[in-house]
């Protein structure tokens, strides 16, 4: 296939410096956040490794876990690809390099120091919202700035038709926007105090929460990575989307229908009972575009399922397909009020969780990034191999991980309600937490072998980097795949 | 011409975007004005005490919410577990809520008077000196610190702005006398808060450490008043049944 | 306007959301499926991520 034209041109023509910093960032933070997780998960096999410091208690590491893999290297792949499928697809450049490097410095000092405000003890007390007040008007600032230099290039495009993993794209920012601003509602203790108190209370705090915490899910997690689905899949494959129409059907059914499901998170608590049952029906229906839109990124490569054996980036996209089909129909079983009574508050959730995360969200982002990085550096990846080898880390950590879960949670979930011949408790709530730590070992040892693949992936692209070059004559263009 | 068509395009997209994830948050959010008017009338529930609240902030900068819930569901294990189920009525002066989302260790929205003041600060300087199989970071420093007290007027200031009724004048505290009784009234009252905070502590020494209020002191507070505040045997079994 | 009242009660606006969303539903059905002509002007945008390669060595030839 023809190979990509040469660099000059394409450095004018595109932005890519602006993509180049994300990508790094993306393997930073996820080295960095992947690290505090698997720190965090011997903490809870291991409590001796809080090692009495109030910075790194798990309490206070916890947020700085998910702030840096969802925000950090979720956010920055985000970004960076964004603004490559935005420009590529409209064959314009963005907007304004000085905006773009604005996302960029804003994006990175938000993680900053987020991360260190956690482990210092500033904290909202809503999760994956824990930022305080500062940190959330300066993601406002730099998401508005994005949405604008978003939209600004898809004005410019010179194609007629926007192509729909930009509607994702797009749909992404917009929800995001809202989520944030709605759930970071609150009034500061003072003008120069980093505690701020929330401006709902109990019940309806609940429900803004989980409003916020399920779309960011929803739309952070899910939706912006199917705009990545949409781009890398049919471009690693070298042919178009199984089916356009199918896509569309897809945009519309999941951002649309996501937005109900957040009060699932609050089964059998004190919010009125429909609120529950409404969320619970809409996450029976989300099931499918889920599995549709699952379906349309698997289909893309029928007629070549050879390229399974043989591309592990393609493998990379695949999988995290499965994954995702898998943890869509997880996710509605849970949902189910009578599931959800056993399966919350316990360990099943994180699993869930990390099959997402891991499975989906991660995997289709390693994909994606070594799709990219080779084009971005005028290059080919450093090492095949090493890219197979982490294929196959990553996959045996999300199977360790997730299978500790299952069993670690449901066993949590049957001993708390396990009752003895008298009708008394059969078990302490302490005999539950004694029971699961061969578990959290096992979870630790599956993020351990995660974490290894990722690191695999930062020498890999490291050394890429270094034989790559940003204005590369043609022939050390990389044939396109 | 064509380009005017392409502009509206994305336009129309992005305004249909806009409905359609609104419509889900409209329907889950507007009944948020209504529930107000669904949380049970119950009798006991207050704001935080000055010392009580600032052992709130503490346990909220410590991430306890992590792993412990404040929410108790209505099954019959949770019951002799835990106690009642939770009310949305004993959460409703919580800014933020912290009903939780995972139980690494036990729920605590009735932890209240369920053990001593020496065994919680024990438990917190070092949980497996008390539970042996316990997974709980020590927590030490809570008893060295000294409880910075200093902006306790500003904080119940906030909260009075989010709508807890936290006096700052003569008509106010008479209204939470009507409301709550004299007792509470005076710990609600903001210009008396420093003194009310030193004074609880001095009656409770919560930490065993007569000479100063500390950290542990404020956390202890706030955890021995959870769940405390409504008296359940007032009520008939199924009184709360027809709120849910 | 009396007739707002109506809106505020939960057992109209269920039924009445239920139907519009559902309209619009098929109405999408409809309009991505509907017509076959419709329909292949849309299937071919779906070359729009593979077009890019050739768009660029054109520009430069």
């Amino acid at each position: 296939m023809a190979t990509a034209a040469t660099s000059a041109p394409i450095n004018e023509q595109y932005n890519y410096d602006i993509v180049r910093k994300f990508t790094i960032m993306t393997l930073v933070w996820g080295a960095i956040g992947m690290f505090v997780g698997v720190y965090i998960a011997s903490e809870l096999a291991f409590p001796f490794l809080n090692f009495d410091n109030p910075y790194i208690t798990f309490g206070r590491l916890r947020p700085v876990h998910t702030g840096a893999v969802i925000f950090g290297f979720g956010g920055s792949a985000l970004f960076a690809t964004s603004y490559y499928v935005v420009q590529r697809t409209c064959q314009a450049r963005l907007l304004s390099d000085g905006m773009a490097s604005f996302t960029f410095w804003g994006w990175q000092t938000v993680i900053v120091c987020a991360a260190l405000g956690n482990m210092m003890g500033y904290s909202q007390g809503r999760e994956y919202a824990e930022m305080e007040w500062p940190i959330d008007l300066l993601i406002l600032v730099v998401w508005v700035t994005y949405l604008i230099i978003f939209v600004g290039t898809l004005m410019k495009r010179k194609q007629p038709h926007i192509y729909v993993a930009n509607w994702f794209y797009l749909a992404f920012i917009l929800a995001t926007a809202l989520l944030h601003v709605f759930n970071n509602l609150s009034v500061p203790v003072e003008l120069f105090s980093m505690k701020s108190y929330s401006l709902f209370s109990g019940a309806q705090d609940a429900m803004t929460q989980w409003w916020y915490g399920h779309n960011a899910v929803g739309f952070f997690l899910t939706a912006a990575f199917l705009g990545m689905m949409y781009y890398f899949v049919p471009k690693q494959a070298g042919r178009p989307v199984y089916s356009y129409r199918l896509s569309i059907i897809h945009f519309w059914a999941i951002i649309f229908l996501y937005m109900w499901a957040g009060s699932h998170h609050l089964h059998w608590t004190a919010i009125p009972d429909w609120t529950s049952t409404l969320a619970a029906t809409f996450s029976i229906m989300l099931l499918l575009p889920s599995w549709g839109g699952m379906i349309n990124g698997i289909l893309t490569l029928s007629g070549a399922w050879d390229k399974l054996r043989t591309d592990p980036i393609m493998r990379f996209l695949i999988v995290a397909l499965s994954f995702y089909g898998m943890s869509t129909f997880e996710g509605p079983m849970m949902s189910l009020k009578d599931v959800n009574a056993l399966s919350h508050y316990t360990d099943w959730t994180i699993g869930h969780v990390h099959s997402g995360a891991l499975g989906w969200v991660a995997m289709i982002t390693f994909g994606s990034l070594y799709h990219l990085v080779p084009r971005l550096w005028n290059t080919q990846m450093f090492s095949l191999r090493l890219i197979n080898v982490h294929f196959w880390l990553a996959t045996i950590g999300v199977l360790l991980y997730i299978t500790a879960m299952w069993i670690s949670g449901i066993m949590q979930g049957l001993m708390w309600r396990a009752f003895d011949d008298y009708g008394n408790l059969q078990y302490a709530f302490v005999e539950s937490v004694a029971a699961a730590h061969p578990f959290y070992i096992m979870r630790a040892v599956g993020g351990a072998f995660f974490l290894a693949g990722m690191i695999l992936m930062c020498y890999n692209v490291y050394r890429t980097i270094r034989q790559g070059s940003t204005e590369t004559q043609a022939e050390l263009a990389p044939a396109a795949a | 011409m064509k380009h005017d068509k392409i502009e509206r395009n994305l336009g129309i997209l992005a305004i249909l975007t806009m409905l359609a994830i609104s419509a889900g948050g409209m329907v889950e959010i507007v009944p948020l004005f209504f529930i107000k008017e669904t949380v049970e009338k119950v009798e006991g529930v207050r704001p935080y005490t000055p010392l009580e609240l600032r052992g709130r902030d503490i346990y909220i900068r410590e991430g306890c919410y992590l792993c412990h819930s404040q929410m108790i569901r209505p099954f019959r294990d949770e019951a002799l577990r835990y106690g009642h189920y939770s009310l949305a009525a004993e959460s409703k002066y919580d800014h933020p809520f912290q009903w939780g989302s995972k139980r690494t260790g036990p729920d605590l929205a009735r932890v209240g008077n369920k053990y001593s003041n020496e065994w919680q600060t024990q438990h917190l300087i070092a949980p497996r000196s008390l539970v042996p199989q316990s997974v709980m970071p020590n927590y030490p420093w809570l008893i060295k610190n000294a409880l910075d007290y200093s902006d306790i007027q500003k904080r119940m200031l906030a909260l009075r702005t989010t709508g807890v009724p936290y006096s700052n004048s003569q008509a106010e505290y008479e209204r939470n006398v009507t409301e709550f009784g004299a007792d509470v009234a005076k710990q609600l009252h903001i210009p008396d808060a420093e003194k009310n905070l030193i004074g609880q502590e001095q009656l409770n020494n919560y930490d065993g450490k007569a000479d100063q209020v500390t950290e542990m002191d404020a956390l202890v507070s706030y955890l021995q008043v959870l769940g405390t505040m409504v008296d359940f045997k007032k009520y008939a079994d199924d009184e709360f049944v027809k709120y849910r | 306007m009396e007739w707002l009242l109506w809106f505020t009660q939960f057992e109209n606006t269920k039924p009445l959301a239920l139907v519009i969303f559902f309209t619009v539903f098929c109405g999408i059905l409809f309009y991505v499926y509907g017509s076959k002509q419709r329909g292949s002007k849309l299937e071919s945008y779906k070359q729009i991520p593979l077009l890019d390669d050739e768009h660029v060595k054109e520009k430069q030839s």
